[in-house]
């Protein structure tokens, strides 16, 4: 593999770009920015959706939980001012943090807390992710600062699910208007919002801490082609784009002195799936044979300037149980021919591979090991599917052969102990380990169990997980303070500060 | 005269019921479940079944289909499944955008390539015959989405005249509106000049070769006046139908370039309905367009009589 002369370029800008970091000018307090977006969300209610377009707006904008997550994916305090966990692990204790005020001006209370997690444990409420609440049984208020979760079994976790998008926390009095007029304790108000055109943010002056925001505003801009959001930053008309910037145009920003580009983790897996239950893919050595015939460090290299890390498993590195498995079945095309005449198709295999419209890094993905199945005697038929059948037909009926798509939820290995899923993929064992990871004593423990289902599913080679492309996000030279890494799917504006 | 406006009328009413009708059967035909599109990747089972029931999808759909057109009716266009919010007033802030846009980017067509093309039909045989001529065909092969990229890089990204695109709204500033649209009217209007000014040298040469030109001319009168008086006069009706076809196209072709230009107009908002699969929206939308492109139709068919009287109506 000769790296090419623009990747050892990316990689020169990315050791001079860290020390610039470290110098970049103190806050300036004023101002406004405009951040470019790619969609309307379906509502503004984190609770009611799991769609990323609500997180990347409002998540530590307009709304906060018991805890958050910081720009490097740490669990920090944010309603609460800190927790307690007993002994025997079946009790979280929060302690509420004092003088936060709503966007509405409301006092933030106990019962807003206890209403909110009614809520999540009620299967009727229509919140979404009632899973990751599934060993809760009470949330209980013992005085008017302390909340206490009661759980049947120790949950390893809750905390960093108390940091997810959907637990935020709203006034119970405003439940019913959060999908239209979202109203939280963020250091943003949501100010107004112009379906398929913008949002419109503005500076909370009651935000319980009183250095933050920097910004006085923010205007969120509807911009769904992505070179159009270029062309965009490069006018100078939009400040910031916070995540996938293609990264064709990686080396135009670049060369740009207006602009500049940060690069960081992200926690997506662009992955082959594969339907696990239907042959040829009931057959480990076919699956094995289509992971080896994958040369995946040619396509990060080769499709996307050297933006990635090749990854053997669903674990992207910036999970905190990241663990490397990309040589369980590295790249042999003789050994995949050998796999593939063991099993039967010593003349050749034919199947459908399905590439979602919307994603282009899926999509020539998908096409490269198209033509890198080809060279070990797998003809694909290739097509590309529109959304809205990619999720009916292919997720959620499982009706497909092989598809691509980038799974970029974080800590998301739970969906190999689903047999409904549609990898449908079935192994006890999976489900097992996710128990004695969140009933472990210790982190190390919980590290190992996740590092064994890990283990699990890349030597079953359920999938082929390609890699973990970069997050690129970009600014205008004098936007500081924005996140590089997306621990969750956020442009969180809080810290963003502008020098003219 | 009468019966012919009423029968033409009718005509029109009945293709826009059959787009309704196409539209609702094609929108069926395509797998995809606006529940799921709403929660997302992650959702749980139940809580898509509750959505479903939420949003009515349980109903069967001719019921629907006989629900929705029942409102239609009485004005009552139904509530977008993803935004929340009634479809007519969704359907009516685009408005905003779209029509100036379409107006705009047919009159702008027009009053380039109508002089145009007539100066090129006096002047054939001349070297800027064959020029005008090489220019409007590659003005016409050039797509416009792509002559849209290029506005954006010379207007905005090099001389930062114009915003590369988004729309400040007219309660905003009605200044920074009219600029926003600025560069989309031209990616719309220069393609659409392009074709009419071809049209146009071509319905002028077929006047000027008719005798009462020719008479004009031995009378006299001025080349003006023949051409102000007696040839465009003639060729209007051409023309007219031209200009209706320019609305037509230019509004259709405003979907791509709202896209383009991220304008919050009614091609975006369509597309924005197909991928969310939000039925009551798209029905609306379609039921729009189809409307407004079957009266556009009427009106050209219409005028003829009034621009020329020697047409009359069976």
């Amino acid at each position: 593999m000769t790296r090419s002369p623009l990747l050892v370029l990316l990689l020169a800008a990315l050791l001079l770009a860290a020390p610039a970091l470290a110098q970049d000018p103190p806050p300036v307090r004023g101002g406004a920015i405009t951040v470019a977006i790619s969609a309307d969300p379906p509502g503004w209610d984190p609770t009611l959706s799991t769609s990323q377009e609500i997180a990347r707006v409002t998540y530590g904008n307009v709304f906060e939980g018991l805890v958050r997550f910081d720009r490097h994916g740490q669990i920090v305090p944010a309603l609460a001012t800190g927790w307690q966990v007993a002994t025997d692990g079946l009790a979280w204790t929060f302690t509420l943090r004092e003088g936060v005020r709503f966007h509405d001006g409301s006092p933030l209370t106990v019962d807003d807390v206890l209403f909110k997690f009614e809520r999540a444990l009620d299967p009727d409420s229509g919140h979404v992710n009632q899973g990751y609440y599934a060993a809760v049984t009470d949330v209980r208020a013992p005085d008017d600062r302390t909340i206490v979760f009661e759980l049947s079994q120790p949950s390893r976790s809750l905390l960093y699910n108390l940091a997810r998008p959907d637990a935020i926390i709203y006034p119970r009095a405003l439940a019913d208007t959060q999908r239209s007029r979202p109203v939280g304790t963020g250091p943003f108000r949501f100010a107004r919002y112009v379906e398929g055109s913008e949002v419109r943010l503005e500076r909370f002056d009651d935000y319980w801490n009183p250095e933050l925001p920097y910004l006085d505003g923010a205007t969120f801009r509807i911009v769904s082609d992505p070179n159009a959001r270029v062309a965009a930053l490069l006018a100078g008309d939009v400040d910031l784009i916070g995540a996938a910037v293609p990264p064709e145009q990686v080396r135009v920003l670049q060369a740009n002195p207006a602009v500049k580009v940060a690069l960081g983790t992200a926690t997506a897996e662009v992955t082959v799936a594969m339907n696990n239950s239907r042959p040829p893919f009931d057959d480990l050595r076919v699956r094995q044979a289509i992971t080896h015939a994958i040369d995946k460090q040619a396509i990060v290299d080769g499709a996307f300037f050297g933006l990635g890390t090749v990854i053997g498993t669903h674990m992207s590195p910036s999970e905190a149980y990241y663990v490397d498995l990309t040589d369980t079945y590295p790249y042999d095309p003789e050994r995949a021919r050998e796999l593939l005449a063991e099993a039967g198709y010593a003349d050749g295999l034919r199947f459908d591979f399905e590439l979602p419209e919307p994603y282009a890094i899926e999509r020539r993905t998908g096409e490269i090991i198209a033509q890198q199945l080809r060279e070990v005697g797998i003809q694909v038929n290739l097509s590309v599917v529109e959304w809205g059948t990619w999720i009916q037909r292919i997720f959620l009926a499982a009706d497909y052969d092989m598809t691509i798509i980038g799974h970029s939820e974080p800590r998301d290995i739970d969906i190999y102990a689903r047999p409904d899923y549609y990898y449908r993929y079935d192994n006890p064992r999976v489900a097992e380990l996710l128990a004695e990871a969140e009933a472990a004593p210790t982190a190390a423990a919980e590290t190992a169990a996740y590092r064994e289902i890990a283990r699990i599913i890349a030597e079953d080679a359920v999938n082929v997980w390609v890699f973990s492309p970069a997050n690129v996000a970009a600014a205008r030279t004098g936007v500081y303070g924005f996140w590089v890494d997306q621990p969750t799917p956020a442009i969180d504006l809080t810290q963003v500060y502008v020098v003219r | 005269m009468t019966r012919y406006l009423a029968r033409r009328a009718l005509t029109a009413l009945v293709s826009v019921w059959l787009a309704s009708v196409v539209v609702f059967g094609a929108v069926l035909a395509v797998p995809g479940d606006p529940a799921a599109l709403i929660l997302g990747m992650n959702a749980a089972p139940e809580a898509l079944a509750a959505m479903r029931t939420q949003l009515g999808l349980d109903v069967p759909p001719p019921e629907r289909y006989v629900r929705w057109l029942g409102g239609v009716l009485i004005g009552d266009l139904g509530e977008s499944l993803q935004y929340q919010r009634p479809v007519a007033r969704l359907v009516w802030d685009r408005l905003g955008v779209s029509v100036p846009l379409a107006v705009g980017a047919a009159l702008l067509a027009t009053l380039l390539a109508v002089p145009v093309g007539i100066f090129t039909a006096l002047r054939r045989g001349s070297l800027w015959d064959p020029l005008v001529v090489l220019a409007s065909q590659l003005g016409a092969a050039i797509p416009s989405f792509w002559l849209a990229l290029l506005l954006i890089l010379a207007f905005a990204v090099q001389l930062g005249w114009l915003p590369s695109g988004g729309f400040p709204g007219w309660d905003v500033s009605v200044v920074g509106s009219l600029r926003a649209l600025l560069l989309p009217l031209l990616a719309l209007a220069l393609g659409q000049a392009a074709v009419m000014v071809r049209l146009t040298r071509a319905a002028m040469l077929d006047v000027l070769a008719q005798d009462f030109v020719r008479t004009a001319r031995a009378k006299g009168l001025s080349p003006l006046k023949v051409v102000g008086k007696h040839a465009l006069r003639n060729a209007l009706v051409t023309l007219v139908t031209v200009f209706g076809l320019a609305l037509t196209n230019v509004f259709i072709g405003s979907i791509v370039i709202e896209q383009v230009f991220s304008l919050p107009g009614l091609g975006r908002l369509a597309l924005t309905a197909i991928g969310n699969r939000d039925y009551p929206l798209l029905q609306g939308v379609i039921l729009l367009y189809a409307s407004t492109i079957v009266l556009l139709s009427f009106l050209v068919d219409v005028s003829y009589g009034w621009l020329d009287p020697r047409i009359r109506y069976a």
